[in-house]
């Protein structure tokens, strides 16, 4: 294949490098702001001495315990969400979208409010229960619209998972409310900011929970790019290939699921992410999904990183939760994209 | 464990973020980020001082904590009200974006605020050698080990939590004022037995309700937590039909209650805490408020949303009664 690469083709694979490295850098510049962010003032001499092994007990308290994990976090989760935004546009061709709509976000976010409101609490529970639990509901929500949305001789089909996610998610919001309605306020309190997406899992047994899926199943989807190229294009192609379609669309229906689940599970339900960043590589690179995967990772990766180190100065020393900052970040770009897209 | 594992990697990779923004550091335009920060002298090391005496209590979720023995700088955030009891000073207070608890502003004026959903590096920042938490959702998702590096922290738990004497009593244990705890609970009872009494014979059999305006919407106090617990509980007085109905089918502090059934509010006393009293309380000027028969025969007595009548504690409970006192009994 590569031997018959046009030049345009080798034009877009050097602009793809291109972009993947600009964004690189602006990671490396965005992670080195966010270690020298926060309330307490660490000058970058003292986060570089910190690093190096010195620094005071409370610096590197402050760096390694407390800066670090997050920062790592929302780099993981970003990639994570916008690679399963990626991989959804893609299965139902549909640009709108987002892991949000297969019901994950509402999914987990209900495990969480009744795991708030009814779990009696004797003793400390576990730090990998409420992350387990909300991977579990958010998995159970999408499996409830793929089976919805699956017809034994057509496979997949892109409007009725698109129709049956918004169903699901209704009937699950409604659900929230009624619950939420009943709790005392601290745990409503809770509750509210997890679901505006405060990245609540700020600790290294968190990064590593979150590791095994974004180290697995980041590789497997970029892997599958030519499957997602084929599908992407549409039905008459898709239909040819038949039964194999059916069973590639699960298991990257399923990819995208565990991706977007663990991310929301230790992050809390952070939106937009899943449908902007695609738009905004596809802007950059184009539709190939060789390019279009990693550059979306990355942009991701960016966006939410910024979006958590914003939030952390703009109204110190309180934090806003991340996803509404990515929310007001994206929704005016998002518009702009559409507006110059017509 | 997991800290040491991580150094390394972590080390290599922000070496390599640090050279590159040192490079373009090289280039002149950042020049201004390290020079700032050069001027202010680096946080002091304050490496906790070793206690002479450390106590070990299990708290409310079974966490084995090491209460220092004269604990000095203690955050105990949305607590405030048991530590103001008991004459002890915290090192920051509890605040939400529009405000703090005001009716105990009398005794933490010029105190530091601390965000409500205490942030890591907040919390550091103040330096605390105790950090007493109330619910369990406040320490929800890993959050207590992070806690417990900055200092010793002891979680009450939502059941003690949830009860004011439970928790007055076990802050006096944690803070080794067991003795000061149980004479702020013997006094609040015979002030609260005294003004029983005072009440019986001021309004003998008269029912009274607590009714919460904030933003256009009524609310109704339960007949068995918050400030329902003093009226009803403490104090004797009568739960009109409604109230208990509606405590009966929610379960928060305060309930919603419609305007119409509002107007069916049997109470012979209205305690109106007004929360809209700055965007102009429109809802007070409704007929059906106008309706409601303590409202008519103006038997209403409205306090302003810095009282005490939102909260529990202690204090809280106390200055609930002298309202009482002060305005009905006279």
């Amino acid at each position: 294949m590569g031997a018959f690469m046009s030049e345009s083709e080798r034009r877009k694979r050097r602009k793809a490098w291109l972009v993947a490295a600009i964004l690189s850098a602006a990671i490396a510049v965005v992670f080195v702001v966010s270690m020298n962010t926060g309330v307490i003032r660490l000058s970058p001499i003292d986060v570089l001495r910190t690093l190096a092994g010195g620094g005071t007990e409370r610096q590197q308290l402050i760096l390694f315990d407390f800066r670090l994990p997050r920062i790592v976090i929302s780099l993981l989760i970003g990639a994570g969400l916008a690679v399963s935004g990626a991989v959804l546009q893609a299965l139902s061709r549909n640009a709108l979208a987002d892991p949000g709509i297969i019901g994950i976000n509402s999914g987990a976010g209900l495990i969480v409010l009744l795991f708030i409101a009814y779990y009696p609490a004797p003793a400390a529970t576990p730090a990998y229960l409420l992350p387990l639990l909300a991977w579990a509901g958010g998995g159970a929500a999408a499996a409830l619209v793929f089976l919805l949305s699956y017809r034994r001789h057509k496979g997949l089909s892109s409007n009725r998972l698109i129709l049956n996610g918004v169903a699901v998610n209704s009937g699950f919001a409604a659900v929230t409310i009624v619950v939420s309605l009943r709790i005392n306020p601290e745990q409503y309190q809770f509750v509210a900011t997890w679901m505006a997406g405060s990245i609540w899992g700020k600790d290294w047994s968190y990064v590593l929970a979150l590791l095994p899926f974004i180290a697995i199943l980041l590789p497997y989807v970029l892997f599958k790019s030519r499957t997602l190229n084929v599908l992407n294009l549409g039905t008459p192609m898709a239909t040819g290939l038949g039964a194999f379609v059916s069973r590639e669309q699960v298991l990257l229906l399923a990819a995208a699921v565990g991706l977007a689940g663990s991310c929301v599970a230790v992050s809390g339900s952070i939106g937009f992410v899943g449908l902007i960043a695609p738009h905004l590589a596809r802007r950059l690179v184009g539709q190939r999904y060789q390019a279009l995967l990693p550059v979306t990772a990355l942009s991701g990766a960016l966006l939410v990183m910024a979006a958590d180190t914003i939030a952390k100065v703009i109204l110190q020393p309180a934090e806003i939760p991340t996803g509404i900052i990515v929310a007001a970040v994206g929704a005016p770009y998002f518009l702009y994209l559409l507006y110059r897209s017509k | 464990m997991v800290k040491s594992k991580l150094k390394v990697p972590a080390l290599l990779l922000s070496i390599a973020f640090m050279s590159m923004l040192l490079a373009a550091c090289g280039s002149g335009n950042h020049s201004n980020t390290a020079a700032g920060n050069d001027a202010s002298p680096p946080p002091a090391s304050t490496a906790p001082a070793a206690s002479p005496a450390q106590t070990k209590m299990t708290d409310g979720l079974g966490h084995e904590v090491e209460v220092p023995a004269d604990p000095q700088r203690i955050i105990a955030s949305y607590l405030e009200d048991y530590l103001v009891s008991l004459g002890v000073k915290p090192v920051a207070q509890w605040s939400v974006a529009n405000g703090t608890q005001e009716y105990l502003q009398d005794s933490l004026k010029d105190l530091p605020t601390i965000p409500y959903d205490l942030p890591l590096e907040a919390v550091t920042s103040f330096d605390p050698d105790l950090l007493i938490i109330g619910s369990n959702s406040a320490v929800e998702g890993g959050k207590y080990d992070q806690y417990a590096k900055i200092a010793p922290t002891f979680v009450l738990g939502d059941e003690v939590n949830n009860d004011w004497r439970k928790a007055l009593l076990k802050i006096g244990e944690v803070l080794h004022k067991s003795d000061e705890a149980q004479k702020v609970l013997d006094d609040y009872e015979k002030k609260a037995a005294d003004a029983k009494a005072k009440l019986e014979a001021a309004i003998p059999g008269k029912s009274v309700a607590a009714v919460w305006l904030v933003q256009g919407k009524f609310y109704v106090v339960s007949d068995k937590l918050s400030s329902g617990a003093v009226l009803y509980k403490d104090l004797g007085l009568k739960a009109p039909e409604v109230v208990k109905e509606i405590s009966a089918s929610g379960a928060g502090n305060w309930n919603a209650i419609s305007l119409e059934k509002l107007a069916d509010l049997d109470a012979d006393y209205l305690i109106l805490v007004n929360s809209d009293k700055d965007s102009g309380s429109a809802a007070l000027n409704d007929a059906l408020w106008k309706s409601v028969p303590a409202v008519k025969n103006g038997n209403v007595y409205e306090y302003p949303k810095s009282s005490s009548w939102l909260y529990y504690g202690p204090v809280a409970s106390s200055q609930m009664v002298d309202n009482l006192l002060k305005d009905i009994v006279k």
